[in-house]
Formats: C-alpha cells, sequence, structure tokens
C-alpha cells in the first residue's frame, strides 16, 4: 500500500474510530488523572495517592466492591446458566419454537426502568403478589418485599433483562453447530451426554464467554436496578462514584471508578477462564 | 414419556413462565395507567373501579412530560444522523479497503460498549467542566450519544459496504459515472437498508440511554428514562410511574420490529438479490 492510501485510510477513520478513541481515551484519562489529585475543580492539583488511600479505609467501599461483584457474578451466571438449556433445546425448529423464542426475547425490548416499575408493582406492600400469597392463604399478611436486603430483586430485575439477550448470544453459536457433525459422533456411537461434552460445550464455549463477560461487566457497575429495587443499606459501586460526585468530591468519585474498571477487566478475564475451566473440565 | 409428550409440556411451562414475566406485569402497568382518582384502586377488587384517561391527560398537562417528549424525540434524530455521518466513513475505510490492522481497528470500535455508562457520564462530565462546557447540556448529550452509539453504526454500516458489487461500481465507471453517479447508482442501493438500521438503532438507543442523559442533563434537560426514574424514586405515584413506564415502552417496542425486519433485508444473503 502507497503512503496515499494509507493516509486515505486514515483520514476516513478519524471522524469514527477516531473520536472514539478521543471521547473514551479521555474519560479513561481523566478518571485516572482524577483519582491521582489532579484536574481539580477546587483546590490546586498535585499528584497524590491519597485518595486512594482514604477511599480504600472505608468500609463503604469494600462493602460496595464485595456487592457489585456478588451482582455481576451472579448475575451472569444465572442468566446463561437459564439461557444455555433453552438455546440448545431450540436449536432444532419445531412447531411453534420461532415464537417461543420470540416470547423469550420480548424482554430485550423493555427499558431497564421499566422492568423495574413493573417488578415493584407486582412486589409492592399491596401489590399482586402479596395479595396472591394471602389469597392462597400461604403469608398470613402482606410482606415488605421491595428493596429486600438480599438484592433478589435486583438479581432478578438482572436476570429479566439479561436472560434472553444470552439466549440471543448462544442461539447464534449453537445454530452454527452442523448436523453432519453431531450426526457423525451419533454414528461412531457418542450419546447424548457424549455430545453435549465433545461436541456443543466446546463450540458455544466462545459464545458463552462473551455473553458470561458482557453481563457481568454490565451487571456489576448498574446504577439503575440498585438505585430503585436494590438493598437501601448497601451501594453498589456506580452508585458510590454518584453519590461521591454529587457530593462534589470528584477525587474519590474517580477512585471508586477507576476501581470499577479494574474489576470490570480483571473479573472479564477470571470469567472467561472459568467458563472454558467449566465447559472443557479442565483448563487447558 | 415420549419426546414430543416431553417437547409440548415444556411448552406449555415456558408459555405459563412467560406469561407470568410479560403479560401479567403489563397488564398490572395498563390497569394502573387507567385508574381514575376518583375512586383508589383498593386491594380487594379485581379490577380498578373508575376508569378514566384522566392520568395521561393530567401528565401531559400538568408535569414535565411534555418537554422530556421533546427533549429525548429532538436529541434522538439528531444523534442518529450525526452518528450516521460520522460512522460512514469509518465504515467505509472498514467493509471497502484492506489494510493492515483492519481487524484491530474493527475491535477498537467496540470500546464505548466495554466501559460502564456511569464512568464515561461522569467523567464525560468532568471533561465538560475542564473545558468550560459544563453549561452546553443539548449538545454534549448529542455529541455523547452519537459517539456511545457508533459501534452498532459502524459495525451495520461494514456490512452494507461489504455488500456493496465491485461489478456495479466497475460498470458505472466505464459508463462514464461521476463520483456521485457512482456513489447513487452503485453504492446506495446496497447501503439503504443498511443507513435505515443505522438511524433507527442510533435512535432508539439515544431515546432509551439513561446514564448521559441523568448526569449531564440535570437539571435543566429532563429524557422520558430520567422523568420515569424519577418517578420511581421519591415521588412515586404509581399511575404516573405506569403511564411513563407505557409512553417509553410502547413505541419503541414498534421501532425496534421495524428495525429487525431492516436487519434482516441489510443482510448479505437477501439483499444482493439485484445482480
Amino acid at each position: 500500500m502507497t503512503m496515499r492510501n494509507w493516509i486515505q485510510i486514515f483520514a476516513l477513520l478519524m471522524p469514527g474510530l477516531g473520536l472514539i478513541l478521543v471521547l473514551i481515551g479521555s474519560v479513561v484519562y481523566i478518571a485516572i488523572a482524577q483519582s491521582f489529585g489532579y484536574y481539580a475543580l477546587l483546590g490546586e492539583s498535585a499528584f497524590s495517592t491519597e485518595f486512594w488511600s482514604e477511599v480504600f479505609s472505608r468500609k463503604i467501599f469494600s462493602r460496595a466492591v464485595r456487592y457489585s461483584i456478588y451482582i455481576g457474578f451472579w448475575s451472569a451466571v444465572l442468566s446463561v446458566a437459564l439461557a444455555y438449556p433453552l438455546a440448545i433445546w431450540l436449536r432444532k425448529p419445531f412447531p411453534g419454537s420461532i415464537g417461543l423464542g420470540a416470547l423469550l426475547k420480548a424482554p430485550l425490548l423493555v427499558h431497564g426502568l421499566v422492568a423495574a416499575f413493573l417488578y415493584i408493582n407486582v412486589i409492592s406492600y399491596n401489590g399482586l403478589l402479596n395479595q396472591t400469597m394471602q389469597g392462597i392463604g400461604i403469608w398470613a399478611e402482606p410482606r415488605r418485599l421491595q428493596n429486600d436486603s438480599n438484592a433478589f430483586g435486583v438479581l432478578l430485575l438482572q436476570v429479566w433483562k439479561n436472560m434472553p439477550f444470552a439466549l440471543l448470544v448462544l442461539t447464534g453459536s449453537v445454530q452454527g453447530i452442523s448436523d453432519d457433525v453431531l450426526d457423525a459422533a451419533r454414528d461412531l456411537g457418542a450419546g447424548p451426554w457424549a455430545r453435549f461434552r465433545k461436541i456443543i460445550a466446546p463450540l458455544t464455549m466462545s459464545g458463552m464467554q462473551a455473553a458470561m463477560v458482557i453481563i457481568f461487566i454490565g451487571a456489576l457497575a448498574d446504577f439503575t436496578f440498585q438505585t430503585t429495587v436494590g438493598p437501601t443499606n448497601r451501594q453498589s459501586m456506580a452508585q458510590l462514584m454518584v453519590s461521591f460526585k454529587s457530593r462534589g468530591d470528584w477525587h474519590s468519585a474517580a477512585v471508586v471508578g477507576v476501581s470499577l474498571m479494574i474489576i470490570a477487566l480483571l473479573g472479564s478475564a477470571l470469567l472467561a477462564l472459568l467458563t472454558r475451566t467449566v465447559m472443557r473440565g479442565s483448563p487447558r | 414419556m415420549s419426546y414430543a409428550r416431553l417437547n409440548s409440556l415444556l411448552i406449555v411451562m415456558i408459555v405459563t413462565v412467560a406469561l407470568i414475566w410479560l403479560a401479567i406485569p403489563f397488564t398490572m402497568a395498563i390497569l394502573w395507567s387507567l385508574v381514575d382518582p376518583a375512586e383508589p384502586w383498593t386491594a380487594d377488587k379485581l379490577l380498578p373501579p373508575v376508569m378514566s384517561f384522566y392520568r395521561w391527560v393530567d401528565m401531559w398537562e400538568n408535569s414535565s412530560l411534555k418537554y422530556a417528549l421533546i427533549s429525548s424525540y429532538s436529541l434522538a434524530p439528531t444523534a442518529a444522523i450525526l452518528g450516521l455521518c460520522l460512522a460512514m466513513p469509518t465504515a467505509f475505510a472498514l467493509g471497502r479497503f484492506n489494510f493492515a490492522g483492519r481487524e484491530l481497528a474493527k475491535l477498537l470500535c467496540l470500546l464505548p460498549l466495554v466501559v460502564p455508562p456511569f464512568i464515561t457520564a461522569i467523567f464525560f462530565s468532568a471533561l465538560l467542566f475542564q473545558l468550560g462546557l459544563n453549561t452546553w447540556r443539548f449538545g454534549a448529550i448529542v455529541f455523547a450519544h452519537s459517539i456511545l452509539f457508533l459501534p452498532y453504526a459502524i459495525r451495520i454500516l461494514t456490512v452494507s459496504f461489504e455488500n456493496v458489487r465491485q461489478d456495479h461500481i466497475d460498470a458505472a465507471r466505464d459508463l462514464g459515472a461521476s463520483p456521485w453517479a457512482r456513489f447513487r447508482v452503485a453504492y446506495l442501493p446496497a447501503l439503504k437498508p443498511g443507513i435505515s438500521a443505522t438511524l433507527l438503532i442510533v435512535f432508539i438507543q439515544s431515546i432509551e440511554e439513561f446514564a448521559i442523559a441523568f448526569i449531564i442533563g440535570s437539571p435543566d434537560i429532563v429524557t422520558i428514562p430520567t422523568l420515569l426514574y424519577s418517578a420511581l424514586g421519591q415521588d412515586f405515584v404509581r399511575p404516573n410511574a405506569a403511564v411513563l413506564s407505557l409512553i417509553l415502552v410502547v413505541p419503541n417496542v414498534f421501532l425496534m420490529l421495524i428495525l429487525e425486519r431492516l436487519m434482516r433485508s441489510a443482510n448479505p444473503a437477501l439483499s444482493s438479490g439485484k445482480g
């Protein structure tokens, strides 16, 4: 390729990819710089690790880290665990399978905040669930289910929203397996379990890793579900970051933000590895 | 139990779960949005005793709903058009040229999807503060939306550019067509579904986006999601939240169904049927 071609391609990439790199690059740069005391909006900007040690010594931070990892991990695992058998089941078309697939994927079309509202509406103190449970005589009186302290509400919403996404990704990779390969395995005497272990599992692993990682990052950084239906005695990392920021404490917000990015990165790598270990039986 | 029986049992089970999952909550939302304040919907009644569109009219006249609709529905098309213009050159390069590092460039285009939205929102607002642009809210949201949703735009348009047939371009050139005429006859027909899909997907994403609109927009700019968020928070009035939920969800479902059709026609196997 000539120099002229390179300049042409570079110029073409500028408005799209170039702007992406500038925006995301400066966002990450500002976050890191602010976490070390630079870009102060008030007072002087100077290098300091004080914000890191200050935030890390606070109980609210370590609780938020643990809580966010809990939400991220279980949202990813539960969504994928539910979606995987469904994807395999829907691999071969049968009467009604397309309609079923569409029905299962419908929550993809529903905004997270709307989902949160629907959920609150159903579980509220005098909501449908409480009514039903009292009606059939299981509960003597209505129970307070909103903002439960185990964050089951958050997990339920995460799964509601992310299971269809996982199903979409996994359906793609499950349907990519050709019948020839499965038939050949059957002819060679492989039973259903062996066909799953030796063919379906390895061939769908990358789709599964992708679904796990994307759901993990999204749920780890959750703000809306946490602030609407989450436990009130705990904060997620994104919530903590926003609350620092709205108090004008940008440096602490930056420490939380950078930690969140690091956890997202490390957690994704670990999850991908874990997925491979589980699917292969042993790391290769 | 035979395989067929097991299968139909599973179907019945899934449909039941999906009904509990979807139909009941939505029916509840619709009913709640119709509750007339004249008589409250108490626990002992199966249906609201008095139903009317009072809440809808009231929300329209007395809340920020009108402003939220105006800002959401003016932010989204602006971001969609800007996003399309920004994505076109990059997609052209990725779809029509074979250069070293193309795969890396494609991968880097996905960056906005990996960084958590609240991190982008907060530190983008820090950047705006540093630049003294923190009062430029509308422009900042449009700018951020059009760049954050570029990954979708670039991906879709790259596939469309790959679908343009070289023999059509060559034929047009051989017949003496100017660059503009070549674009119109050879590129545009193959790009059309991709362009519509791009506009639509950025539009939908922008309408639904919450983090940027919440952090950068507040307090001046209210969008439908930020309004719904505040309706779910301290001033939770169930019928109002129901109205907002339906306003947010119903148009988007239709738009997404159109999008799905467009994406199917943007598919390589189907759109190159001409040649």
